[in-house]
């Protein structure tokens, strides 16, 4: 195979690759543009038909969708900055500290991940219920942070085990007591990696759908996610309704991310390369 | 500067107190969740939503919040949040739901909320009665019958028996069309058990009886091999869920399909131009499937006289005409008889009301309780008689010898 037949072959992977990929959100973009009629056309519409958008006015107008995204980004961001603040000192101390059960300090925090939402779900409502904590968007916040918190913590670790030991010896001659040093050095050399942790715990926050099902019960605290499934009806189900919601409820996931992008490679590759 | 006269304040001060007042008024009704995921409904949802509205209107004690889950979601929802010791204070439940939540002492009996005695429930109350006690109210009941396509079918003309049936479905299939739709999946387990339950009574079995599982019982095993003829014929839309094949059905795409008066009421609520009608069964026996849902009673709430308020007022004849109008071609608890307009504008109802005495719930009857454990043994065995090739008897075998060691460990 010559040199350009490898360099189609590998363009044509790309594009296979990349379409495989986009393709769902692409079909749900079309079947929320598509008319009634022609839903179950004997050829499909491969096109979205724009005439059609007046599906999502309706969709705007006649469903809580807006309060839903708001509640999910409450959610999300709330996970998010709670997670990291709260895995910080234990990511640091794991790092730098020697300390007795240090082994199985780490292993019990993985041991969390090891147990499904839906075994805890139970206990969860039970607690939730006697610290009036239900029904509300911070016990749901808290009930996601146990979640990433653990998560996090390890990344934080592994990033802050290559931050050299010498400046923070170097801060501490100048001064500066350990929480200084974790805030002034160690968290601003580790950002991009606490910008991959920030995506992970936010897109736990934005899409988590068992504790949000069955923590919160008001219509107006109702997340995107419980949001959308509601649509899934015993005799039918709206489908450009729960197609133009996917759509709606997929763009602000996909802005943040695009956001944070950059800091997130940043993130995967930092102590990749030593020296 | 705007200067304010000693009146004007006094007003202002009046003005809030007034507010503050009909504000702590408001705070001060009790407020009762009602779960169900006909809620979650288009169309249906929100006119239940407008009725519920009514009792909120006419209490000054009690305000009903409807929380909509979606229907497959709803018991392992409401299992979780009772099993947490809290959870909605009403339920609108599925049978095969309602018959778990009882062995677990989850739902407190209606008799203990006040007397029921001068209401005249409907024949499938019965069915809501646990050793005695009702433990809730027949909120639905939806009959099956055979929902068609007269567009699709010779001389517009619904088949009459099995052989014509199966002809008919064969004829109208292609291009895109298809004659007939049912479940056969396990994500719709539960449809997938009721469209099952059908063939079953429709060939005059039973699941069970007399504390027996009766799996593989001759008229059992028809009905699997019936089921699985329909199957390998080529006329559904294998793999589509219910809700797709039901809005195929009203774009004209579906010839028949056996289904409850729920689903006709959807067509003329979404399709108002699309000419639709109902039939009996095309079955040798008349006996056909009833959707019951119960509303029944969280043993978890505190608000048991809240409870009693909306249950009465539900039960009044005008709230159970209403109801009764804005489900469909249901019935509701009590003997409601049809307004004459109501028959003039969905004719097809007729055909559903007339099922009414061969309604048998989609349980294992006898066995009630085990209906969900029973519902899994055999959906997963008719899989392997429909994809895996095996035969109706030999997997119906196998399902009643599982029953009896995995369910009732004999």
């Amino acid at each position: 195979m010559n040199r350009s037949t490898s360099h189609a072959v590998r363009i044509v992977l790309i594009l296979g690759l990349l379409g495989a990929s986009v393709f769902p959100i692409y079909w749900m973009i079309v079947t929320s543009l598509t008319s009634s009629a022609n839903l179950f056309a004997d050829t499909p519409q491969m096109l979205p038909d724009p005439s059609q958008a007046f599906n999502y006015a309706d969709t705007f107008r006649n469903t809580g969708v807006l309060t839903w995204l708001t509640n999910s980004a409450i959610v999300a961001v709330g996970t998010m900055v709670l997670s990291i603040l709260l895995a910080i000192l234990p990511a640091y101390a794991l790092s730098r500290f020697r300390f007795r059960g240090k082994g199985g300090v780490g292993f019990l925090l993985f041991a969390t991940q090891m147990l499904p939402e839906a075994m805890l779900v139970v206990p969860l409502y039970a607690i939730f219920a006697n610290l009036s904590l239900l029904d509300s968007l911070g016990g749901l916040i808290l009930a996601n942070t146990a979640f990433t918190v653990p998560v996090i913590t390890w990344i934080l670790k592994g990033a802050i085990d290559g931050v050299p030991l010498e400046v923070e010896e170097a801060a501490r001659v100048d001064g500066c007591s350990r929480l200084d040093i974790v805030l002034s050095i160690v968290v601003p050399v580790v950002a991009p990696t606490l910008a991959a942790a920030s995506v992970i715990a936010f897109f736990h926050g934005w899409n988590e759908y068992v504790f949000a099902r069955t923590l919160v019960s008001s219509q107006e605290l109702r997340t995107a996610s419980v949001g959308l499934a509601s649509f899934i009806g015993e005799l039918s189900t709206p489908i450009h309704t729960v197609m133009a919601i996917g759509v709606i409820y997929t763009l602000p996931a996909v802005l943040f991310y695009l956001m944070v992008q950059r800091y997130v490679v940043a993130g995967m590759t930092a102590g990749s390369v030593k020296g | 500067m705007t200067k304010f006269s000693r009146r004007t304040l006094l007003k202002f001060a009046a003005g809030a107190g007034a507010m503050n007042v009909t504000r702590s008024f408001a705070q001060s009704k009790e407020t009762l969740t009602f779960a169900a995921g006909l809620f979650a409904e288009a169309g249906r949802g929100d006119r239940t939503r407008a009725w519920i509205e009514k009792f909120n209107k006419s209490q000054d004690r009690y305000v009903i919040e409807p929380v909509a889950i979606p229907f497959s979601k709803l018991a392992d929802t409401v299992f979780t949040q009772m099993g947490g010791g809290g959870g909605p204070d009403l339920i609108r439940f599925d049978q095969t739901d309602f018959f778990a939540a009882v062995p677990a002492n989850r739902l407190f009996p209606v008799d203990d909320l006040l007397d029921l005695s001068k209401f005249k429930f409907q024949a499938a109350d019965k069915f809501v009665k646990v050793d005695g006690k009702r433990i809730g109210i027949a909120f639905e009941t939806a009959n099956y019958a055979m929902l068609y396509n007269p567009a699709l079918l010779k001389d517009g003309a619904p088949p009459k028996d099995w052989d014509t049936f199966l002809a008919a479905a064969k004829e109208a299939t292609g291009r895109g069309k298809f004659g007939y739709a049912f479940r056969a999946t396990m994500p719709e387990r539960a449809g997938f058990w009721f469209d099952l339950s059908n063939y079953v009574y429709g060939f005059g079995g039973q699941w069970g009886g007399g504390g027996e599982p009766l799996l593989n019982s001759k008229e059992v095993v028809e009905a699997i091999t019936q089921y699985k003829r329909v199957y390998d014929l080529g006329v559904t839309p294998k793999g589509a869920d219910a809700a797709t094949y039901r809005r195929m059905f009203w774009e004209g795409k579906i010839g028949m399909n056996i289904d409850n008066g729920g689903v006709g009421g959807i067509f003329s609520a979404q399709a108002p131009d699309f000419k639709f009608d109902a039939a009996r069964s095309p079955f040798p026996h008349r006996e056909q499937g009833i959707t019951l849902t119960m509303l029944a009673f969280n043993a978890n709430s505190k608000k048991k006289a809240g409870a009693a308020a909306f249950v009465d007022w539900m039960l009044q004849p005008e709230p159970q005409a209403e109801l009764q109008l804005l489900l469909g071609a249901s019935n509701v608890a009590t003997q409601i008889p049809r307004a004459e307009e109501e028959l003039k504008k969905y004719p097809w109802v007729k055909s559903f009301d007339e099922n009414t005495p061969y309604g048998q719930p989609f349980l294992v009857r006898s066995l009630e309780s085990k209906t969900l454990d029973f519902q899994q043994v055999v959906c997963e065995n008719v899989l392997r008689c429909l994809v895996g090739g095996e035969s109706p008897k030999k997997v119906m075998d196998d399902a009643q010898a599982q029953a009896l060691s995995r369910i009732l460990r004999r």
